[in-house]
């Protein structure tokens, strides 16, 4: 593993637990579904689907009504806060493990 | 679309402490300040804790070039608020115009060679994370950047990966030249822990 000054493994940890893991007012599984949809993986349940795709591919061409459709069916502001919180913490985590892979495959990267 | 809760604070003291930054910063505090304490213990804690220490802790990178490499994966995602916002706490620590070139394009900007190969690798990662190799991170290498060097600036490129979406999902308001001017300063003098 690459040393740094920072412990960015254990921060890249902590933030996955906490958002994806942790207690809510969300159900931590569909925040996970939403995660994982957001980096690039399967379709998931309406309406999650769509807002999780949008801020995966495209964040800035997010709708009011894809938000609000979230907002309707997660039943609560906070609920639907950490489930854009998901969508982009996995866009954000699929980023840093595919970087980090890149990083060690070289050979200059000290053991 | 903006969440009135996240607008007006989740409890008293989140109420009290926007009104408070209000009072003394002399205007609106910006919507990534408000998302920061909202919900706090949930996302705010471990974005924060995170954004700090990679954005201000030693590193081989100044907080200018780091703060230069979150505009531009803003830039990449189109992100108009966090382009603002990070382009103005650079502009706190290097020319203006220097920011401007380096968004403009910054393989042509008079940058270092190795801060050229750290945003050739973090424009790859944000925009095609999964054609990511071993040897686009060779050739961050063979720029000069060193391994570690190279770790920071990931860590800078995964969390701007993660704000720039929340903040468009939440439809950050945009603050005049002036504001952001003003929220840079405070940026850089007390960081981001929330």
């Amino acid at each position: 593993m690459i040393s740094s000054r920072s412990d960015h493994h254990s921060f890249a940890e902590t933030l996955r637990r906490r958002v994806l893991e942790g207690p809510g007012e969300s159900d931590p599984a569909l925040r996970r579904r939403v995660a994982a949809r957001s980096a690039g993986g399967p379709s998931i349940e309406a309406p999650y689907d769509d807002l999780a795709r949008q801020i995966g591919e495209s964040a800035c061409r997010t709708t009011d009504t894809q938000v609000a459709n979230v907002l309707a069916a997660a039943g609560s502001e906070k609920a639907a806060f950490e489930l854009i919180a998901a969508a982009a913490t996995g866009a954000g985590l699929l980023r840093w493990q595919q970087a980090i892979k890149a990083l060690e495959e070289t050979s200059d990267a000290p053991a | 679309m903006r969440l009135p809760e996240i607008d007006r604070g989740d409890d008293f003291t989140n109420r009290l402490l926007i009104g408070f930054i209000s009072i003394v910063s002399g205007m609106r505090p910006p919507d990534a300040a408000r998302v920061a304490f909202y919900h706090k213990n949930f996302f705010g804690a471990p974005m924060g804790a995170w954004t700090q220490a990679t954005m201000r802790s030693p590193s081989t990178w100044s907080i200018g070039e780091r703060e230069l490499m979150a505009a531009m994966v803003a830039k990449w995602n189109s992100c108009a608020f966090c382009v603002g916002a990070h382009g103005a706490v650079a502009a706190k620590t290097m020319e203006r115009p220097l920011v401007d070139a380096v968004l403009a394009d910054f393989r042509s900007a008079p940058i270092s060679r190795t801060l050229k190969g750290a945003l050739a690798f973090l424009e790859i990662m944000t925009l095609r994370p999964i054609e990511l190799s071993g040897e686009h991170a060779r050739e961050a290498l063979r720029s000069g950047v060193t391994a570690e060097a190279l770790k920071d600036a990931i860590a800078v490129g995964t969390l701007f990966n993660i704000i720039t979406r929340y903040a468009d999902a939440l439809d950050f308001a945009m603050p005049s030249a002036k504001e952001f001017d003003r929220a840079a300063g405070m940026l850089l003098k007390r960081g981001y822990a929330s």
